[in-house]
């Protein structure tokens, strides 16, 4: 999945106004960020790539883009 | 707060070449273009076009859209918007319940405010009176349990004996705290079973002790089922009919490090009967069931197929079609109207429904067949004419996308089914959204179809007599009025949450509202019975009134649609005025409150010997000095069980 892939995921199914730049900001600094988001983006990553995130360690990540890079990872 | 750049450049932009824009992308169109707020009344057909297509992820992305939409500019803009209050409140995480109840309300016309509280706050939330749960504009208070609110509470190692003793206790909690929401708070409140898993009964290796822990649990759950028929207040929703047709209990992951006990689809489904039942509440009940005929109910085309190669048994397909008759017959059985709409000639379909060996339903289940060439939202029209009642009351199941995509946009208050090829498919599709729900099935419900059957005869009398006067005479209107009794709770507050013609004032009020009435010595419930040469018609209309030391206001009047123009209103507020007088009003009080509905009523009061007084926020005031009173019309046979009756 592309970075490109992954914030048009993010923005289609959490339907946040997300910009490039908000990939590498902290959570606190991301728009209406909760971590029920998270559990979404998890659910439609894995539809998406038929893979398995690793959820657990996911929770421990403070942006998108460690995300990003964790799946790309996987 | 990061800047974000212009909300437009991030918006998905639509699919080149796309036709016609999925429901999704013209939503998001539409919240692109700042239009959301006042274009809200078209959220709601995008959101059913989803449902009716199947397409439950566009959904929840819909939903996330609606949760970030201003409610209170939506009100300002458009004031006729329906709202309502949810509170919520649980054991585990609830966020992602938000956007499927925010999108199931707004499917269902209604502008939702819901306000969620603290991560497992359930136990303070209903026992304390200044929770959100009990602020005095919430409609629903939803209290939403999972498994882990038995197991958090049974420490390990457990043996089946923990598990009983925990199911026991909390029901009796649960129980307590309920009853005790219901007397202080003015929501209806909303539980819900929770679904056994595997990975609970198995932790115990012995299968007597899996078996014990099986029963305790339901028993449990039967208890809460229980406690909603013990309170009208309380509802409950239970939730294994939705894992059982295949909404997982939990996503373990998210289980165990989000707290989220139910899954994301389970509480989808959950929200989804929550929307049915803040319709049912309101009254919003479908009343009337109109089919399409070929491929909907028989397998085949009768115009090109002709009726001996048309099938609802003996093939596999015919087999399918078949149950959906049943289903459609047990739905009417339960006083929903039937009727037809099919592009067919009238003559050879009538013959199917009489002859035809196959078919469940014959021509007496409906009331109404409308087997012609015209467009089904004209069809549609007629028959609501004919049956008066609105066009909002009725259901449509079809299986051609055309036909359900005009009725969709001509008339876009009747709630559209779409069938497909697929017959096995038919039954699940009709009942996945509870259009017929209410809350308790009473006499007159089970009676409506024959009911309505009688009426054809009185049509034909209507034919034959020569006047308007001749007919009433001949029709030997009878006319019972008493106060109502326990038996006639549901009734009466059904018709005061279903009637939107002659109603006077639409106060609304559940079978609790009515109960706690009927009990107060200043209030007066009277439950008007009427009946003719044709048959009893049951309770059809009911008089809500209060006494104010010498006066007696009257609250509400309403009368059911089917009964019109008999003299029943007159005769009614006959009895009532003389009533009145005989003990001891000096005066009549009344009102009329202006709805979409009601217009034809404007004028009743003031035909009964009324005079206006004032008119304030548009309802109309009049008032009665008991002088001069109206009489019982002559071809009424008035039984009156008031103090003060003649008869």
């Amino acid at each position: 999945m592309t970075k490109e892939d992954f914030i048009h995921l993010v923005r289609d199914e959490l339907d946040l106004p997300l910009g490039v730049d908000d990939l590498s900001a902290d959570f606190d600094h991301v728009v209406s960020w909760d971590s029920m988001h998270m559990i979404r983006l998890v659910g439609a990553v894995e539809r998406k790539t038929g893979n398995r995130v690793p959820v657990g360690k996911l929770l421990a990540d403070r942006s998108l883009s460690a995300i990003y890079e964790r799946i790309s990872a996987a | 707060m990061t800047t974000v750049s212009s909300p437009a450049a991030r918006e998905t932009p639509p699919p080149p070449a796309a036709p016609r824009p999925t429901p999704l992308v013209a939503l998001r169109a539409l919240r692109s273009a700042g239009e959301l707020v006042e274009r809200y009344a078209e959220v709601a057909p995008l959101l059913a076009e989803m449902v009716s297509a199947g397409d439950e992820d566009d959904f929840q992305r819909a939903g996330n859209i609606l949760t970030q939409l201003d409610r209170d500019a939506v009100k300002a803009a458009l004031p006729d918007t329906e709202t309502a209050v949810v509170a919520l409140t649980g054991h585990s995480t609830l966020g992602s319940v938000r956007a499927p109840l925010t999108a199931e309300f707004a499917r269902h016309g209604i502008l939702l405010e819901d306000r969620l509280g603290d991560f497992d706050a359930y136990l303070r939330d209903l026992r304390d009176p200044e929770s959100p749960l009990h602020a005095p504009d919430v409609d629903l208070a939803l209290c939403v349990i999972d498994p882990h609110t038995l197991l958090d509470e049974m420490g390990t190692p457990w043996q089946a004996d923990d598990l009983v003793q925990t199911a026991e206790r909390k029901l009796a909690q649960l129980t307590a705290l309920a009853a005790a929401f219901t007397e202080r708070a003015t929501a209806a409140l909303v539980l819900n079973t929770v679904p056994l898993s595997r990975t609970v009964t198995h932790q115990l290796i012995d299968h007597a002790s899996r078996n014990r822990a099986s029963i305790a649990w339901r028993e449990f759950n039967n208890g809460l089922l229980r406690l909603a028929l013990d309170h009208p207040g309380v509802h409950v929703i239970d939730l294994d009919p939705l894992v059982a047709g295949g909404a997982a209990l939990n996503e373990p992951r998210m289980s165990a490090y989000a707290k989220a006990h139910l899954g994301d689809e389970l509480l989808a489904g959950y929200a989804r009967e929550v929307a049915h039942l803040a319709r049912m509440l309101r009254g919003r009940t479908k009343k009337v069931l109109v089919v399409d005929a070929d491929n909907t109910l028989w397998d085949g085309i009768l115009g090109d197929d002709g009726m001996d190669r048309i099938a609802a048994a003996t093939t596999f397909r015919g087999e399918a079609f078949g149950n959906f008759q049943r289903l459609i017959q047990q739905i009417g059985s339960q006083g929903i109207l039937l009727a037809v709409s099919s592009k067919n000639d009238h003559e050879p379909l009538v013959q199917v429904l009489r002859e035809h060996p196959d078919m469940v339903l014959r021509e007496a289940d409906f009331a109404r067949i409308n087997a012609n060439w015209q467009p089904k939202d004209a069809n549609l029209r007629d028959i609501a004419g004919k049956l008066n009642l609105g066009v909002d009351s009725f259901v449509f199941a079809d299986d051609s996308a055309f036909e359900c995509g005009m009725v969709a946009g001509g008339l876009p208050q009747v709630a559209v089914v779409r069938l497909d090829d697929e017959p096995a498919l038919h039954v699940g599709k009709l009942l996945a959204d509870g259009w017929f729900d209410t809350a308790r099935l009473t006499a007159e419900d089970r009676a409506r179809a024959a009911l309505y059957r009688t009426e054809a005869e009185r049509a034909d009398l209507l034919d034959s007599a020569g006047s308007q006067e001749e007919y009433l005479a001949g029709l030997g209107v009878r006319v019972t009025l008493g106060e109502a009794g326990p038996g006639d709770v549901d009734r009466v507050a059904q018709l005061s949450l279903r009637t939107n013609q002659f109603n006077l004032t639409t106060l609304r009020l559940q079978p609790a509202d009515v109960t706690e009435r009927e009990q107060d010595p200043d209030h007066l419930v009277l439950a008007v019975r009427t009946g003719d040469r044709f048959g009893d018609n049951g309770v059809v209309g009911a008089v809500f009134a209060h006494r104010d030391e010498d006066t007696l206001v009257v609250d509400n009047m309403i009368l059911s649609c089917r009964v019109f123009a008999r003299g029943i209103e007159r005769t009614t507020v006959a009895a009532l005025l003389a009533h009145a007088g005989a003990t001891g009003a000096r005066a009549v009080l009344a009102s009329y409150r202006p709805t979409a509905k009601n217009k034809n009523v404007r004028g009743f009061w003031p035909s009964v010997g009324f005079a206006p007084t004032e008119a304030t926020d548009g309802e109309l005031r009049f008032r009665h000095d008991l002088d001069d009173l109206v009489a019982v019309p002559s071809h009424v046979t008035l039984t009156s069980t008031l103090e003060g009756s003649t008869t």
